[in-house]
């Protein structure tokens, strides 16, 4: 058993990782929670990176961050007043739901390290965007499309939500 | 030796704590991070398993297509939280409450 | 490209709805004056040509693009009452007869409409987990719009509101149980899952399955408001404008159950001597069947002290639920056939409720049981067809709801001995749904109103319409072996065997 630099890697970013979500649930500014939701995303994008996934990696980085976090922080923003440092965001019920959330997480651990997954031949870390783009134009069509229409809607109905009442 | 077990933990601690935070917070908007946290440790399992497991790319596939609908849920929840805001100058969710009963 | 023209065929429906949906949106843009007019055609059009292009649908159960969907019988009868349930919607729930939406914008209204409906098709005919969450997180979020329809009204936005925050985690539940099925079985398409699962499962296993099955059914549990995923359903039925909840509370629960039963009996069965067969592999039965109590159990009870018939109807819709999942909990032919004819009458005795609840909304501009009172003198021939309607709901006979009742029971109680508990606490539940039926039928014709209020004056079409959907209650009885044929032959599921 010994320790790779790749394992070194892989605790740096799972630390990043756990430790970031910790002070997104836990902080008690929201712009702390959304500047550590942050470096969430980061972590996650590098544990993809390690784990192969070039274009989900590139993916995470430029929806996550690029469109759901600025889209969160402009709800941030929008919801208090610009200069007012002091955002908070109370916290009700701690200690049940910190029970429940223990309770899951030693069960999901316990599922994780003691199920027997189905451990094929994997997958070598190797460039996928080209066979991902294939899939989309192949496999993934219909689903490729339907998200298309998805996005549609989204895009009308957050306008028409937002828009205000027209006087009558 | 890193393997999959690792990676399931890092994915069952996000999604604890994505569902510690639903559970607690007031304000929508941090709700709202609490789900991408849920959603975020769903992907992280998918693309794990993609990896290591039978080696085909449905995982990464439907991963994508995760992201791609969390964005779509975000933009309508942040469109209702900012009429929230705009009807009772809060985005606490206590404070909507006259549906009861 | 092979693979596409063999798919298109079975596709027809979709694309007719995904054109008239295009139109609507591009017709809206235009600003013309007569866009409302036009957009409202469009939709009509639309769902008639994709509810006659579902009904002709006769090929052989196959999967269709590449696997991602499949066509067959179950998935074509599921198509034809969706789209029905939508067109109902769109021609009998006008803007002209509902005081919430009157003078608001037709186009974006009616563009949700389609898109929900297509969302619908694709969830009812899903034969992979991605394409299987990707439709039910369209139907979700094209209903949160729905919901949040009045700009600048409190109670829609409210409504809206818990109903994305509440949808967003239980889906979310949902895709961290999906990528644990992907890692037991190493496929997200349903067939490879259900042929891996038939092999036989290690107890450790067994377990994660019990708890990815748990985590999925939340997703489900939602889209059909399954206690104890219901907490969204009061709220969201009495905020959102009572067109939508009408809608909401037939078509998003259907094709949620339309999935419920494909992947439980295609995704998680073992193979057996028929697609039907569950002999084995896991037992479900006294899970479902915990649920299907509760659901039915909570809903009616709560349903006992409401005063807004909205509210009402919402927990009389999570009682009828737990109906419904008596045809899954049997988890045998019969069961899916009778699933499939409470949900067609639950379509036309719901909407037909919801219909007079408008209609009443309209003219007197209240939502109160109380206001109802004295309603028989102002409006004898409303207060008759609400009574057929509330009959129905009970479940009283010669009513097609009778008959969703007596299926579901005989499913369950042929299965043997051990499901007569369980038969019985339906029973109780459904004399329990009769007492506050009945005290609305006891308001409307005995109670005395406090102030003296004009008579209905009703528009032809809307007096049209509620007669149809009150024939649509009765007259299926005069051929019902034609419906149950129907229901019979639509019982094919394509398994990947």
């Amino acid at each position: 058993m010994h320790f790779t630099a790749s394992d070194g890697v892989f605790l740096a970013f799972a630390a990043i990782t756990v430790g970031s979500a910790v002070v997104v649930t836990l902080a008690r500014s929201l712009i702390y929670s959304a500047f550590a939701l942050l470096f969430t995303f980061f972590g996650v994008a590098g544990l993809y990176l390690l784990l192969g996934a070039d274009f989900i990696a590139a993916s995470q980085l430029l929806i996550y961050v690029g469109g759901i976090l600025v889209l969160l922080l402009f709800g941030v923003m929008l919801t208090h007043k610009l200069y007012d440092l002091d955002l908070k965001s109370e916290v009700t019920q701690f200690a049940p739901a910190a029970i429940v959330a223990a309770g899951l997480f030693v069960v999901l651990a316990v599922l994780g390290f003691r199920t027997t997954w189905k451990i094929g031949p994997g997958r070598a870390p190797s460039a996928t965007t080209d066979e991902i783009g294939h899939l989309f134009m192949g496999q993934y069509l219909l689903p490729f499309e339907a998200a298309s229409v998805l996005l549609l809607v989204a895009l009308i109905g957050a306008a028409m939500i937002v828009r205000r009442k027209k006087e009558a | 030796m890193i393997g999959l077990p690792h990676y399931l933990l890092v994915s069952a601690a996000l999604f604890c704590l994505g569902v510690l935070g639903v559970l607690t917070r007031r304000n929508a908007v941090n709700v709202l991070m609490g789900i991408e946290l849920i959603l975020n440790s769903a992907n992280l399992n998918l693309v794990a398993f993609s990896r290591y497991g039978s080696g085909n790319l449905q995982g990464q596939m439907f991963a994508i297509f995760v992201i791609v609908i969390a964005a779509a849920e975000a933009a309508v929840a942040l469109a209702i939280v900012l009429t929230l805001y705009r009807l009772r100058r809060t985005p606490n969710l206590d404070q909507a409450d006259i549906l009861r009963g | 490209m092979p693979e596409v023209l063999k798919s298109l065929p079975r596709f027809l429906p979709e694309i007719a709805l995904t054109a008239a949906l295009l139109l609507v949106v591009l017709v809206d843009a235009t600003g013309i004056k007569a866009r409302n007019a036009l957009s409202r055609l469009l939709t009509a059009l639309g769902l008639a040509a994709a509810l006659a292009l579902s009904l002709a649908d006769h090929g052989v159960p196959s999967e269709t693009w590449s696997g991602m969907l499949v066509a067959d019988p179950m998935g074509s009868f599921f198509k034809a009452l969706l789209v029905g349930a939508s067109l109902v919607v769109a021609l009998a729930f006008t803007f002209r007869n509902s005081a919430e939406l009157h003078g608001l914008g037709q186009g974006e209204f009616h563009a949700l409409l389609l898109a929900v409906t297509l969302s619908n098709l694709l969830l009812a005919s899903a034969n992979d987990l991605a394409m299987l969450y990707l439709a039910l997180e369209m139907v979700s979020i094209t209903s949160y719009v729905m919901v949040a329809y009045f700009k600048g009204d409190r109670m829609s936005n409210e409504a809206s509101l818990k109903y994305v925050l509440f949808g967003a985690v239980s889906t979310g539940a949902m895709v961290y149980g999906m990528s644990l099925l992907y890692g037991l079985t190493g496929s997200t398409s349903l067939p490879t899952i259900r042929a891996f699962l038939s092999e036989g499962l290690t107890d450790q296993n067994r377990f994660a399955v019990y708890l990815i099955a748990l985590l999925i059914f939340a997703g489900f549990g939602f889209k059909t408001a399954a206690v104890p995923f219901h907490f969204w359903c009061p709220d969201v039925y009495q905020g959102a404008p009572t067109p939508v909840t009408a809608f909401l509370s037939v078509a998003p629960k259907a094709a949620g159950f339309s999935i419920m039963l494909r992947f439980f009996f295609g995704g998680l069965s073992s193979h057996g001597a028929t697609p039907w067969d569950l002999s084995g592999l896991i037992d479900w039965t006294w899970l479902l069947m915990l649920i299907s109590v509760l659901t039915m159990t909570v809903g009616n009870v709560a349903a006992l002290t409401q005063t807004n018939m909205k509210r009402l109807l919402a927990y009389s819709s999570i009682a009828h639920a737990g109906y419904v999942m008596m045809g899954v909990v049997a988890l045998s032919e019969n069961g899916a056939r009778a699933l499939m004819i409470y949900l067609l009458a639950y379509v036309v005795m719901n909407l037909g409720a919801f219909l007079v609840v408008t209609l009443v909304h309209k003219q007197d501009g209240t939502f109160d049981l109380r206001d109802y009172a004295g309603l028989s003198k102002r409006a004898p021939g409303l207060t008759f067809a609400m009574a057929i309607f509330l009959f129905s709901l009970m479940g009283i006979p010669p009513l097609v709801g009778f008959m969703g009742k007596f299926y579901v029971f005989a499913a369950v109680i042929e299965r043997g001995p051990s499901y007569w508990a369980y038969g019985t606490i339906g029973a109780v539940n459904a004399a329990i749904g009769a007492y506050y039926y009945a005290r609305v039928l006891k308001t409307m014709i005995i109670d005395e109103p406090h102030v003296e209020k004009p008579a209905f004056r009703l528009p032809t079409a809307d007096l049209a319409w509620i007669a149809a959907l009150a024939a649509a209650n009765i007259l299926p009885l005069l051929f019902w072996s034609r419906v149950e044929a129907w229901a019979r032959a639509s019982l094919s599921i394509y398994a990947g065997l």
